[in-house]
């Protein structure tokens, strides 16, 4: 482990004060000692330079998915008290609200293998990669539905089942957006990307229950084993990605009208009650809902293509769960024993409520929140279940998904993507991209194994394994 | 070779040099639209870009953040730009063409220029920076 990090468990690290600067609290991250041997100092570094932060909440804390990114490391949770902390759009990163969710079929894995067709049609409905320009023409009204209203826009629109609204974080849209805080930049971005899927590591992946291991669970959720599901990963493109760097220039005059001294300038923050640190919650949760709205118009174009190739219906295809990766949220959590209302920042980490929670779908308020872990093309993918454990741990969340461990420029230059391609479809996976690059850049060797991450937040208790599924076809950007 | 790609677990990591501030922008200029759409890129039709921004670190991020959404909105991809710097004021002229799917979809979609580690260095030959891509 690297040097100044401490053990304080199975499975758990503490940064103390004074591993970088101007800590105010610890910092906390969950790890195994086989994952351990991966980790990246430079994250580490990321991780205590959040803990400097006015107003953060007993730790700076990271998921087993932990890695370098810019501001916050990714995996990286924060919350900060509404009175004295600070909000930063380097806890949310440039994609707001990218996020995944899962859809079920009726059909079983013998009725979708091999089936290139369906990945053709999938590739050819849904504009992924660089330039994919949206199908859907966006009127002025529809971007502000889109952004005040988030998915039941696209269901009231007539793209997705009123149902599916029920199975989104933040019933697919949160409530405090500000379009008067998006700038016209912004807005003009979202005008041709709505339902595209983007580019790097988005995709949308059928996929077959491999395993099952909370049947009672699994069955409340709506997945049983050998079933054919669809998963969508992306966020809010253009929009979002704008929305970010416009506010990133505010809050950095910000962070020196308020003398806030950051160790890293995408760091630049507000207090969270300011008009700076307000303008860019508004226009974040309006970007988030871009991101809803996105997801729900990406999947109601799949349903077409499954309804058109087996007879089916959309009700046949219902909604598991919407989950967000990159967001801050104001949540109310249980502080030196009392309940405080905090803005909880998630930066490539997920949230993970527990049985009890308000905030999660009446019909699994007894059991918990379904949580979503894409892993890569090539391996397993995770369902799993928010716990009472991650509340007091780590503020209700969990991590993401495998995490990469190699750059872009490595796999480039070690994989080719047709021969990544062949060995994944000698292993019954259809992979269709716009380029063979698209390929490398994602092939499962860069990845870590996503199997050991989700186990590490197992076993430490912030979520608990329900479900394995295993790819059949991906589409990539 | 006016800029490498650097190793990065998640993002694009860029390092360029030149003798001048212009030259410098210029190369990351050519490095964001290389990461996007690959190296077939011809000129033919410009756009002209006008920035002032408190350092050279903001003018480049801004200068950076202008393109990505120039080309995007537009459809538009840049080969080359031609690039005058009088103190923090940036004027640039973009030279490029229509996004054509045959040509420029090899590349990887840059959400934002990040400036984690940006840093425009003085060099004894000129000029260097390192800035990440958000991809």
């Amino acid at each position: 482990m690297i040097d100044g990090v401490i053990r304080t468990g199975e499975n758990e690290w503490e940064v103390p004060v004074g591993f970088v600067k101007g800590m105010r609290v610890p910092g906390r991250f969950f790890l195994s000692e086989r994952l351990g041997g991966l980790l990246e100092e430079s994250a580490i570094h990321q991780l205590a330079n959040v803990a400097t932060m006015p107003g953060i909440i007993k730790n700076s804390l990271a998921m087993p998915d932990i890695h370098l990114g810019y501001g916050f490391p990714i995996g990286g949770v924060a919350a900060f008290s509404l009175e004295e902390g600070v909000i930063s759009p380097g806890g949310v990163g440039f994609d707001i609200n990218c996020g995944v969710r899962l859809f079920t079929t009726p059909l079983g894995e013998k009725e979708v293998s091999g089936r290139k067709d369906l990945v053709e049609s999938l590739f050819t409905k849904i504009p992924t990669g660089v330039g994919g320009k949206s199908r859907t023409r966006v009127s002025s009204g529809d971007l502000n539905g889109m952004m005040l209203r988030g998915a039941r826009w696209a269901v009231e629109s007539g793209f997705g089942l009123e149902r599916d609204l029920v199975r989104c974080e933040e019933g697919g849209a949160m409530k405090d957006a500000d379009t008067g805080a998006v700038s016209s930049h912004a807005k003009q971005r979202g005008y041709s990307q709505g339902g595209t899927l983007g580019s790097g590591n988005h995709f949308l992946e059928i996929q077959v229950v491999r395993e099952i291991y909370d049947p009672a669970t699994a069955e409340a959720f709506g997945i049983r084993a050998g079933q054919v599901c669809c998963m969508i990963h992306c966020g809010s493109r253009g929009l979002g990605h704008q929305t970010c760097t416009d506010h990133l220039k505010i809050l950095e005059t910000a962070t020196k009208k308020y003398q806030i001294a950051v160790p890293d300038r995408q760091l630049a923050c507000a207090p969270v009650m300011s008009v700076e640190g307000r303008a860019y919650f508004g226009a974040m949760a309006a970007s988030a809902n871009y991101a809803w709205a996105n997801r729900q118009l990406i999947t109601h174009a799949a349903r077409e293509v499954f309804m058109r190739a087996f007879s089916l219906t959309h009700e046949d295809m219902p909604l598991v769960y919407d989950v967000a990766h990159n967001v801050a949220k104001m949540e109310e959590h249980i502080v030196d024993g009392k309940r405080t209302r905090l803005c909880v920042h998630r930066k490539g980490a997920t949230r993970a409520f527990g049985p009890g929670s308000p905030d999660i779908p009446r019909e699994l308020s007894g059991i918990g929140q379904p949580v979503i872990i894409p892993g890569s093309m090539g391996t397993s993918s995770f369902i799993l279940c928010g716990t009472r454990e991650a509340m007091e741990k780590s503020f209700g969340s969990t991590c993401h998904g495998a995490g990469r461990l190699m750059s872009r420029s490595a796999a480039k230059k070690k994989l080719s993507g047709s021969d990544v391609a062949a060995g994944l479809l000698r292993r019954g996976i259809i992979v269709r991209a716009h380029s063979d690059n698209a390929i490398s850049d994602e092939a499962p060797e860069v990845y870590k194994p996503s199997g050991e991450v989700v186990q590490v937040v197992h076993d430490v208790g912030i979520s608990r394994l329900v479900a394995r599924l295993s790819p059949l076809g991906v589409i990539k950007g | 070779m006016s800029f490498e790609e650097l190793p990065h677990t998640a993002d694009i990591r860029i390092r360029a040099r030149a003798a001048s501030i212009g030259a410098l922008f210029s190369n990351v200029f050519d490095a964001l639209m290389q990461v996007m759409y690959g190296k077939d890129r011809s000129a033919g039709t410009d756009r002209r870009l006008d920035l002032s921004s408190p350092d050279y670190e903001s003018l480049l991020a801004d200068f950076l953040s202008e393109v990505l959404f120039i080309s995007e909105v537009d459809g538009l991809v840049f080969s080359a730009a031609d690039i005058s710097l009088e103190g923090m004021h940036l004027s640039a002229i973009l030279h490029g063409e229509p996004f054509d799917p045959k040509k420029h979809a090899g590349g990887t979609e840059v959400k934002g220029i990040s400036y984690t580690g940006l840093a425009v260095r003085k060099e004894a030959n000129g000029y260097m920076v390192d800035i990440v891509f958000d991809v």
